[in-house]
Parts: structure tokens; sequence; C-alpha cells
């Protein structure tokens, strides 16, 4: 495999694209690249966000250049559901048009990044690796995702209203009037007659959801030693025992609204949730940090306020002190690092069960507060099976 | 003689010439504020046109940062005042570089970032004076500048391009022994000490109380450095272990009367009146 092992923290970006380009042109190549898209892949460890942002989107045109599976669409839905940045988003709209065939479920996830990335939209190449456009004569990430509009087609109905309303707009640039015209026509043209595939996403990747056990000796993660948002100190243990917890992951610096900032608001709505139902006591939940080294417990605390969050004996913002490499490992976070500073994650919800392991994973795309609530309800309903966490 | 007067009234017009561009070149252009997409099009030629007077070029720029703002669906031409700031930040005009540049990475735009790291690497590929590069790379906390950033700190090419690497540590974990050195490091600039002192206060602010309590302690050190260890002490220290130290209190008492200015003496009776000294 061209990337395995610690050596691919020493590949150059140059190095990078042109194994890139080798595994694209090889017909075997697709699951390896899509690899690639994992968060925490070591090719990633110690790099600039700037240069993941170069390195992801070359995988992502990649992809687009021969059919793109199953395996790699989440990755490409949720670039689209989450990304902000205009590289990216261009680069996961020309590679969702090549999956074998349109799908209605699409339609939503492209009509969602189209409203985020037109207020930041940018001038791009996809010319050759790490380049970037001078001039606007080329593509941008709008111009990609209306033509995936159009390759979606009638497919793309449900957002026509969307769409219209943008069109109604007043002082829209020409060149996005054409554009825009362009993919409504064929929106509102007449169906080929082939069905849209599937009612939900295909198959497997309906919802972003992984059930599992905990891979890992329970014992590595029980003695990790966290701290509250008010100082306090306790062993992972002591607070993920003894009933379930929905536990989810962010940082204080993220810069991207539709991840940390957001899921956080909704771990707040989900609580309330959970109140209203006299939950509150019986299922935890827990909001950690991935970068414990700056988030330290006032941090901690303001972030959680300024987003609503209930915070008690029950509810923490919590930060690992000691064994938060044990941490990462047994969630198996979708994250990597630049020296202490996060360069990319991914959006991720666990549900605990009473013994502190992994019941239920929402990775990736964004998660509904009813279902988390409905899930959560069900792990309680189990309560008692497994052994628990060892401090 | 004569041929010298020669020289002399031949300069005169010539100056006369000269006095009268430069006139011109400080008069700013008239700003036209664009009203629409169309208008904004027009500005961004204006920006781009290496024939045009800078002047006018300068002006077509602060249209169009006012034209973000006010002109309707102005995002619709985003891509192409991206495009145009791009592609005057690397101009022979350095006042236009640095506004542009300026602009992009307030938009944490990853061509300008990848320009201004490359320059700091390399000074013959740089398009702004080293401090002023890493003032702009400190808008994007994941702007990869640390490394560079730590290099210059190490190696200053001048005090301003240091101070300016110190600031953008200031969001580093891993810096934080960096700042510990430097405010305890007597021999280091003032402004250098304050800063470090904040860094130190947001990334571990348990060094920052050992280091304060020892400048404290110290009778050689500076009186501002003193009066920011005493306010760090002040507002975040844990008063029941401050209150026990005796060396402290002499230290803040020593402060506190020694030829100091008033605002500093007051800091000191403050802190002091909070131990009942």
């Amino acid at each position: 495999m061209a990337f395995a092992g610690n050596a691919t923290r020493a590949v150059s970006e140059d190095e990078f694209a042109g194994l890139v380009d080798l595994l694209a042109a090889d017909p075997a190549g697709s699951a390896q690249l899509t690899d690639l898209l994992y968060e925490e892949h070591p090719v990633y460890d110690g790099r600039g966000t700037a240069t993941v942002i170069r390195m992801r989107g070359w995988v992502l045109l990649a992809l687009a250049r021969s059919v793109l599976s199953d395996q790699a669409l989440i990755f490409v839905l949720e670039e689209l559901d989450t990304g902000i940045d205009a590289y990216l988003v261009a680069a996961a709209a020309r590679a969702l048009r090549s999956y074998p065939q349109p799908n209605e479920t699409f339609a939503p996830f492209v009509g969602h990044a189209l409203n985020q990335i037109r207020h930041h939209d940018e001038p791009l190449s996809f010319e050759s690796y790490g380049e970037y456009a001078t001039s606007s004569t080329g593509t941008t990430a709008v111009s990609e995702l209306l033509a995936t509009l159009a390759w979606l087609g009638p497919n793309a109905r449900a957002i026509l209203p969307q769409l219209e309303h943008w069109r109604a707009e007043h002082g829209l640039s020409r060149k996005l009037r054409l554009d825009l015209d362009r993919a409504l026509q064929v929106i509102r043209g007449p169906t080929d007659g082939a069905p849209s595939c599937c009612d939900g996403l295909p198959d497997g990747r309906n919802i972003p959801i992984r059930t599992s056990m905990a891979p890992f000796e329970s014992r590595s993660i029980g003695s990790i030693v966290m701290q509250d948002q008010d100082g306090k100190r306790l062993k992972f243990a002591e607070f993920f025992s003894g009933c379930p917890s929905i536990v989810v992951f962010f940082y204080t610096r993220c810069d991207n609204p539709m991840k940390c900032s957001l899921s956080v608001a909704k771990l707040a709505r989900v609580q309330a949730l959970l109140d209203a139902q006299g939950l509150a006591g019986r299922i935890r939940t827990a909001a950690i940090t991935y970068d414990p080294e700056f988030d330290r417990a006032e941090r901690l605390r303001v972030y959680g306020k300024d987003r609503a969050i209930r915070m008690d004996e029950n509810h923490r913002m919590l930060r690992a002190v000691e064994g938060n490499d044990a941490l990462r490992a047994y969630f198996e976070l979708g994250v990597n690092f630049n020296g202490s500073l996060v360069n990319r994650h991914r959006i991720e919800l666990y549900i605990l069960d009473a013994a502190g392991r992994i019941a239920v994973s929402f990775e990736r795309l964004h998660w509904d507060e009813d279902k988390i609530v409905s899930c959560a309800i069900e792990t309680l309903k189990e309560k008692g099976c497994g052994s628990s966490i060892q401090a | 003689m004569m041929a010298t007067k020669r020289k002399v009234a031949k300069k005169v017009p010539t100056r006369k010439k000269a006095s009268t561009r430069k006139q011109t070149a400080v008069a700013p252009a008239p700003v036209h504020v664009a009203k629409d997409t169309d208008d904004v099009q027009r500005q961004l030629k204006a920006l781009c046109d290496t024939g045009k007077p800078i002047e006018v070029r300068m002006a077509a720029l602060q249209s169009l940062g006012a034209a973000a703002f006010s002109v309707p669906n102005f995002e619709s031409v985003n891509a192409d005042y991206i495009a145009a700031l791009r592609e005057v930040s690397t101009d022979s005009h350095e006042q236009l570089r640095r506004r542009a540049l300026g602009i992009l990475t307030r938009n944490k735009d990853g061509f300008a970032q990848k320009k201004l790291l490359a320059g700091l690497k390399d000074p013959t590929k740089a398009l702004l004076p080293p401090e002023k590069a890493l003032q702009l790379l400190g808008n994007d906390v994941h702007a990869d500048a640390y490394a560079v950033a730590r290099a210059i700190v190490k190696k200053p090419p001048n005090e301003s391009a240091k101070r300016e690497a110190l600031r953008l540590l200031a969001a580093d974990t891993k810096s934080a022994p960096l700042f510990e050195k430097v405010l305890g490091d007597k021999k280091e600039m003032r402004e250098n000490r304050q800063l470090a002192a904040s860094a130190l206060n947001s990334l571990n602010p348990e060094k920052l109380q050992l280091q304060a309590r020892k400048i404290l302690k110290d009778k050689s050190d500076y009186a501002d450095i003193k009066a920011t260890s005493l306010t760090a002490l002040e507002q975040f220290g844990d008063d029941a272990a401050l209150g026990e130290d005796k060396a402290l209190m002499q230290g803040v008492t020593r402060f506190g009367s020694s030829k100091t200015t008033a605002k500093y003496k007051q800091t000191a009776r403050r802190f002091l009146s909070k131990y009942d000294q």
C-alpha cells in the first residue's frame, strides 16, 4: 500500500499528489483512495489545515475521475453537509457527479451546500495539485454545485423552491443568473422514465450510524483522568458508568460553525428533550474536547454556557488531563492534529451504555436530536448488559 | 560656472514636474460607491488594471470593500472579488499588496497564507515585511505558521518581527515554555515580557503564577514587569496560598515603597490590603 505506517508523515505534498494520481489510474485503487479520507490517517498528522484541505481535495477530485463507490459516498455527502471550504465543497460536488446514478436524496445535501458556500464562493483551479486560481475564468464552488444539480436533473425537484427564491433575488450577477437558469431548466425538465433508485440513501448509507462494542479493554479507558468545566477531576469510569450517556466531541477553537459550535448547541437541545421526559437524571450527557491543553476548565464552562448547555453532576463539559491518547483510541476519533491544534475532524456523537461501552455512534452527517434521545432511551432499556468499566 | 547654472536651470522644471506628480499621488481619488454587481465588475477591472494610476486602483479597492457590505447579492461576484484580490496581492505597489493580503487573510484565504508563509521561509519571495506577514497570518489560528514563527523568535530579522512572532505564538499551547523563558529573561525587551505574561496566562496560568511570584521577589526586576505580575496574582491567584507566602509579601511591600509611580504604589497597597499587610 502506498500510504502506510509512520513513513506517510514524511511524504511531501507533491509525492502525495503523485501517489493519489497513481491510485486514481488503478482500477483497484478506489478503496485506498477512500481510506485517505479518514481524518485520523497518519498522512495528515502534523500538517496545517490548508495543507489538509489541499490533500483531501485532491483525493476527492481523484474519486471524481472514476465511479464513486458507496463507501466513499458518505465522505462526499459529509463535505456537502458540513463543509465551509470552497475547494473541498466544489471537489465533493464534482465527485458526487461520478456516482453511478443520480438520486433524489442527494438534492438536500447539494441545496444545503449551496446555501452555505454562496456567501463565500471562491475561484478554483483543479488543473494541478495545490493550485489556487487567480482569475475568475475557471470554476467556483457555486458553479460546481449548480452543475451537480443539473446532473441530478428532476431528482433535485425537492429544492426547486429554494432555487427559485434565490433566482428571484435582486442583484444577482449575470453569470450566476445564466448558471441558475441552466440548472433550473434541467430540474424542471421531464423525467427520463427511470425512477430514482431508492427512497433513502443507497444501501448502507442511509444513516450515519455504526453500532459497535468498544474494541479495547475497558480497563485502558476507565482510568483516564478528566476535568470538568468547574475544574473538578474525575475518572472516566466514575462518570460514564451506572447509566447511559450521550457524548459529543468538539473543541472551542473550531472555526466551522457547522461542526463543533452546532454540535454543542444541539446537545443543549438534547438535554432539554431529556429533561422534558424526566430523564435528565437517568441519561447523562458530556461534551469532550479534542484539544485538552488549550480548552481548560474556564474555557469549557464559558463555551458551554454560551450554547445553553446544562452543566451539573450528570451533564458536563470535559477534557482529558491524563490519557488523551487512550481516549482517542477508545472512540477511534475522526480527528488529526498539527502539533496540539486540530487540523481536521468529523462530527461525532456516541451513545454509551451503562457500562461505558459504545452502543451507537453517529458520525459525519448532522444528527437529529429526537433520534438521539430515542436511541439513548433504547440503550437505557437495555441497561445492565455487559460488564462495567474498571477504574 | 555657467555649466553649473545651466544644470540647475534644467533641474528646476524637472523638480516642478516631479512635485506635481507627487501632489497627484497623495491626493486621494474620489471613491465611487458601487450600486450593483455590474458596478462591482467595473471596479474590479479598475483594481486589476496596472495601466491605471495607483490612486485610482486604491480607490477601487476601497469602493469594493464598501460594496461587500452594501451591494445586494455581492456574494454572487465574491469569486471574482477574491480572484482580483489574489491577482493584486503580488502587485508591484506595496500598499496595494498589503491591503489585498489583509482582506484575504481576514477571510482565511489559503492562497494568501501560502504566499506569506513562503515569504517568511524565503525572504526573496516575501510580498510584505516579516512583521506584517506574521500579523496577517495571526488572523487564522489554523494557518500553520507556528513553526516559522518559532524560527523567527530564535533568529529574528528585526525586533518587530520577533514581537509579532511571539504574538502569533500566544495561541500555541506548545509555546508555553518559550513564554516562561521570555518572561523570566531580564535582558528581553519589556514589551515582549509583557506579551509573554499575557500569553502564559492564557496557555498555562499556573506557570504564570509561579513566574509572577519569582519576579516580585526579585529586587532587580523592572517596575512595569512587577506591576504586571502583581495584577496577575491579584486577579487570578490563589488567595490562600499567596497569603502564606511571606517572601512575596515582603517583595510587594518593597515594591510599594520603592521609587515607582503612584499607580504602581496603589496596586501594591491594594494587593497587600487583601492580606491585612
